[in-house]
């Protein structure tokens, strides 16, 4: 059973990295959409297991996002290093603001990391060297928008943060941070160093949501303040996450792989109407199927073990 | 050899007192128990000394070291280890996956340490299954595992808030018997219970605590017949 998984596993990842010889370029943009809002929704959902609720996922897109065109513009940093770049200036945020407000829950928190990306909204669209309310355009995006190449870029990023995630899962952070989310005086009883984990656990997943925002600016070579600092990275990958299933590695990704491309579906057949559609089906998939289809899939899983 | 030893301890919610000037010695491998009427403050001592509140005044010296402002986390690495007056288990890990959290946490082993730990103190507590989920238990598997898990952080003293509470008879004379086990380890414990017949048995030394305060202290018959204690919990002889 065991190595069954690993050869699944392989075979996916293998099937993931050639897709480029079999799909076109109007393809393999949508799968990178669909792998930024995977590392996203994933990203959120692992903070979500110690039970604190972000709102800060545009936030430190955002700043991983401008930070790496900034490197980009001004010092003709490498793109991949400027991107690494954007993703610990986002994780170094993280630890500075962790640390002040991780003592706070639930609300207050999550009203907290809506402000981190307000706050750096506001400052770059009032400063000359951000490019102000404009935003930057580089010379060049990212391979110089070659299509395989940005895309198995997304996919390193992408397969990273499945990687963490599972890794995780496996090891001690899921008993202190399910131990912190059941009870945290249980938690620190038991000698959980709750303030600790809270600090790591938020640095690495705003970490992770810097670099996948940094890469998506180098995709495109350019940020714009409402663009990078926009609610919709926030609230859909929210979404998505709790359409594929909370607590699990794969239900955010496949809620992100689903969504993502019934989206781009929906626009092309009802250009105007398709966010209406897309609510719908959002609505009835969170009342039906509350554990989202990780959920469902568990569900029939033990109706046939049974 | 003294073990816990708190002077002055005092606790105050706003304009409530709830612990006052308390002075308590425990001794390595006793049993004391601490009785008193609701709202005495047996609670409260619990989590002051276990860390779940910091104390407003005095100071707790537990095996020669002063450990009165260290965070709840640093009292458990330091030995103090308690279980909760109302069941606390950690819905999303399993019943191994609870005691696991004690031994990985609280004495930093290894996943695969802690499982071995776990497993030991698992069947010493007679737990059967350990794989279930929380939801196919029962209350006395529960407040078991609650013991397992504060046993699994390898503690020097162990405090057992109203273990017995909500257990019928037959399932309070097991846990008495758990409890002797656990003794003759070698453990201190601080029992905290409402049941008399549990403290007749099973403690050495006797504290009584009323309204925040230490009444008096000694044996269960001396205690038990002391005229102050029978007035805190039956109240004055009405003089009509």
């Amino acid at each position: 059973m065991k190595h069954w998984k690993y050869f699944i596993g392989i075979v996916l990842l293998l099937a993931a990295v050639s897709l480029p010889k079999f799909l076109g370029i109007y393809y393999l943009q949508i799968l990178n959409i669909v792998l930024i809002y995977a590392v996203y929704a994933l990203s959120w959902d692992m903070l979500m297991r110690s039970g604190q609720l972000s709102f800060g996922i545009a936030g430190f897109a955002g700043i991983g996002g401008y930070v790496s065109v900034l490197c980009s513009y001004y010092f003709h940093i490498n793109p991949i290093l400027s991107i690494l770049a954007g993703a610990v200036f986002a994780m170094l945020v993280a630890v500075l603001v962790g640390t002040a407000v991780l003592r706070l829950r639930l609300l207050y928190f999550a009203i907290v990391t809506l402000a981190i990306g307000e706050i750096f909204r506001i400052i770059i669209r009032n400063l000359e060297f951000t490019g102000g309310a404009e935003g930057m355009i580089l010379k060049n995006a990212i391979f110089n928008g070659e299509a395989a190449s940005t895309y198995w870029l997304m996919l390193v990023i992408g397969v990273l943060t499945i990687i963490i995630s599972i890794l995780f899962q496996k090891s001690r952070m899921r008993f202190a941070l399910t131990a912190i989310a059941n009870d945290e005086i249980v938690a620190a009883s038991s000698g959980v160093n709750i303030f600790k984990y809270l600090v790591i656990i938020f640095a690495i997943t705003s970490g992770l949501q810097g670099l996948a925002g940094a890469a998506y600016s180098q995709l495109y070579g350019s940020v714009t303040p409402e663009g990078q600092f926009s609610g919709s990275f926030t609230i859909l990958p929210i979404v998505m996450a709790l359409f594929g299933g909370l607590g699990t590695t794969w239900g955010p990704v496949i809620g992100a792989a689903i969504l993502t491309i019934v989206a781009e579906a929906l626009k092309l057949r009802i250009p105007y109407g398709y966010l209406l559609v897309y609510g719908i089906i959002m609505v009835v998939a969170i009342l039906w199927f509350p554990g989202g289809i990780m959920g469902l899939i568990k569900k029939i899983y033990e109706k046939f073990n049974n | 050899m003294l073990i816990l030893k708190t002077t002055g301890l005092t606790r105050q919610f706003g304009g409530l007192i709830a612990l006052s000037d308390v002075n308590v010695e425990i001794n390595e491998n006793e049993i004391v128990g601490i009785i008193g009427p609701n709202g005495a403050g047996k609670s409260t001592f619990t989590n002051v000394v276990a860390g779940v509140y910091l104390p407003t005044a005095g100071t707790i010296e537990f095996c020669g070291r002063d450990i009165t402002m260290n965070a709840a986390h640093e009292k458990c690495h330091a030995g103090i280890s308690r279980t909760f007056q109302l069941m606390r288990p950690l819905t999303g890990l399993s019943l191994i996956e609870n005691v696991m959290l004690g031994a990985m946490f609280g004495r930093n082993y290894s996943q695969r340490e802690s499982r071995k730990k776990s497993l030991e103190f698992c069947e010493f507590l007679n737990l059967g299954n350990v794989e279930r989920p929380i939801s196919a238990m029962t209350a006395l598997e529960i407040k078991k595992m609650e013991i397992a898990r504060a046993l699994a952080t390898e503690p020097k003293l162990l405090f057992l808030d109203e273990v017995m509470a909500g257990l019928n008879k037959d399932e309070t004379l097991d846990m008495m018997d758990t409890v002797r086990k656990i003794h003759a380890q070698g453990m201190t414990i601080i029992i905290i219970e409402h049941i008399m017949r549990v403290i007749r048995e099973l403690s050495h030394r006797v504290v009584v605590l009323e309204w925040g305060k230490v009444l008096c202290e000694g044996a269960y018959e001396e205690v038990s017949s002391d005229q102050r204690v029978i007035t805190a919990y039956l109240g004055e002889e009405a003089e009509c």
